[in-house]
């Protein structure tokens, strides 16, 4: 650690300096020793985090003969496919996704339109309780499902949202987080729009649908991105809920999946493959947008 | 006066025009759904911790015996112990290294985008399958690891079938997964700092070594202080990829705190009094936790 960064801020203050050699690979000055100890390090992490998802992934092309073979193949002597065939023969997996994609969609729509018109009230209208209604937002952070499973579990069971797709979308969708996010992005819109608005004869639900939602675009984003990644992995919550399969959502069902003894463990490799690669393809796609985001999120 | 007066005359619109009505209604649905499923709940598991039931519709009054039971129950010392030991393995594994990281990718120029692609790509990927996948990884005779470990001649060590070496396999799992996003977090906080203050720094002659400590350490510590509350919640929370990876074992000593309610509450034998008292319990310290976290961040920001 503390041989490293000393040489990581040498390189930083180089770059910043025009008059410093910059490092490139086929210039004719040669690389700080820091900045080449940084990119080994950071090429070496790299690859031991990404190793174990390539390698697993390469099982999953493995007969179970070749997985329990000592001493064992790195990559497969003979690719099949036959534990992506039978494994999606003895695992739903479009249905268990669609399960997925609808809570998923569902809960982030319900989340942005209601975290929403409550920071709009919160940052724009004066009223009587609005400073204890934004305290109690801000105290619900502190009050994660997961404390209070059981106590929200009876809420549920006595609205008989268990083994719904309600129960799983509804309990978890009013977030602290996303209120308080947009709330401080709108304090920054000017009153004047909205006063301006007003004159001109506009209600107050058109104001907000025509004037703040549109400019609340980059905090809108951001609480989606977060809804989004915690709806799609979310498993105690469905565990619990989701009892009968027909509503079971991905995370739960791949969990009963691989916990059945008989299915072996090379099947279970390539079902989880199956569903990392959809995740995978919109990051490529978002990656941008998406790291921006949660960085900007977890600031505020 | 003459302005109000047809205003009140319109009625429902007229109200809401007056802004009277207006932000009730905005606030209410997020309101309703918090009361129901957060505050009400809340505030009932607290009063269901003085209750026992085995099947969840009959209740008994049993004063503070669910909490004297289970602070005499051995089973949930040794799940506040792994769960202390994983907390704190994990933030400060996490945090250390997640500076290192954001430290090292801020300065890169060359191939950053791969670089935290592949930094990332833990984070992407459901923890549940993180499970499956390190299970399979760390498996004593065909994984991954163990297959390096024994070519290079260093046996081959049953990382989650050994109660002494399990729990260390969950912290550095669970700081696989996040170590890519608290590096991101520290990332921004880095880049929030104003890079003619290192010039300057240079300029009156400081060391290098100086600078990090005397300039990013300190104008880093919010975002520190950020990850370490995030890593600390995430930390006392740990379940979902513990139940793939380990399931609890082996004998329970990778049970955490929630595994642990969530045992109690929902599987056989049900002991919902145990399970709601460990939940209050969690609360009082996640709760405690943070807060201290938080004073010590607000202190030493104001020095």
């Amino acid at each position: 650690m503390s041989a490293q960064t000393p040489s990581t801020l040498a390189q930083r203050s180089g770059s910043a300096n025009p008059q410093q050699p910059k490092w490139t690979s086929t210039g004719g000055s040669a690389p700080s020793t820091g900045a080449v100890v940084r990119a080994t390090l950071l090429i070496a992490g790299a690859i031991l985090v990404v190793t174990p998802v390539l390698w697993a992934a390469m099982s999953s092309f493995k007969t179970q003969a070749e997985l329990a073979q000592t001493p064992p193949t790195l990559w497969p002597n003979h690719p099949t496919a036959d534990n992506y065939t039978s494994g999606l023969q003895a695992f739903d997996f479009v249905h268990f996704l669609t399960n997925s994609i609808i809570v998923t969609v569902s809960a982030t729509v319900l989340t942005l339109i209601i975290n929403s018109m409550a920071a709009y009230a919160l940052s724009k209208y004066n009223f009587r309780g609005r400073t204890v209604l934004f305290l109690i937002t801000l105290s619900t952070i502190m009050i994660p499902l997961q404390v209070i499973l059981l106590p929200v579990y009876q809420v549920i069971a006595s609205f008989g949202m268990v083994n719904s797709l309600w129960g799983l979308i509804i309990p978890p969708a009013a977030t602290p987080t996303g209120v308080f996010l947009l709330r401080q992005y709108m304090l920054s819109l000017p009153d004047e729009m909205i006063e301006a608005a007003r004159i001109d004869g506009a209600g107050e639900f058109k104001i907000f649908l025509r004037i703040i939602l549109p400019l609340s675009r980059p905090a809108l984003a951001v609480v989606a991105i977060f809804s989004v990644i915690w709806r799609w992995n979310d498993f105690l919550w469905p565990l619990i809920v989701a009892q009968d399969e027909s509503v079971q959502t991905l995370p739960v069902a791949i969990a009963r999946f691989a916990s059945q003894q008989a299915i072996p463990f090379n099947q279970i490799l390539a079902v989880s493959v199956v569903t990392i690669l959809p995740i995978i393809v919109i990051f490529l796609f978002l990656q941008r947008h998406i790291i921006a985001g949660l960085a900007q999120g977890s600031i505020k | 006066m003459s302005v109000m007066a047809p205003a009140r005359a319109r009625g429902f619109r007229g109200w809401m025009r007056g802004k009277n009505l207006a932000p009730y209604l905005f606030v209410l649905p997020n309101m309703l759904i918090f009361g129901v499923f957060t505050i009400w709940p809340a505030f009932n598991g607290f009063n269901l911790s003085f209750y026992d039931s085995s099947n969840g519709r009959t209740y008994r009054p049993v004063g503070t015996g669910n909490y004297t039971n289970i602070l005499s129950d051995s089973q949930f010392w040794g799940v506040v112990q792994h769960t202390v030991l994983f907390t704190l393995g994990f933030v400060v594994l996490s945090t250390v290294l997640g500076t290192a990281l954001a430290l090292m990718l801020n300065s890169q120029r060359r191939g950053r985008g791969a670089l935290s692609a592949a930094y990332f790509l833990p984070v992407l990927i459901s923890p549940v399958v993180v499970g499956i996948i390190w299970k399979a990884a760390l498996d004593r005779t065909t994984g991954l690891v163990n297959q390096v470990l024994s070519a290079i001649g260093l046996g081959s060590p049953g990382w989650l079938v050994d109660s002494s070496l399990s729990l260390i396999s969950v912290i550095l799992v669970g700081t696989w997964i996040h170590l890519g996003f608290y590096a991101v977090i520290l990332i921004s906080g880095l880049q929030a700092i104003d890079t003619s203050l290192y010039e300057a720094a240079r300029m009156d002659g400081a060391s290098v070594w100086q600078s990090v400590r005397l300039i990013t350490l300190p104008l880093l510590r919010p975002t520190l202080m950020v990850v370490i509350i995030l890593a600390t919640i995430a930390g006392f929370q740990a379940f979902d990829f513990v139940y793939t990876l380990t399931g609890g074992g082996p004998v329970g000593a990778t049970t955490l705190i929630i595994q642990y309610i969530y045992e109690n509450a929902f599987s056989y034998p049900i002991q919902y009094g145990l399970a709601s008292a460990a939940a209050v319990i969690l609360f009082v310290v996640v709760f405690a936790v943070t807060f201290i976290n938080y004073a010590i961040g607000r202190r030493s920001e104001s020095i």
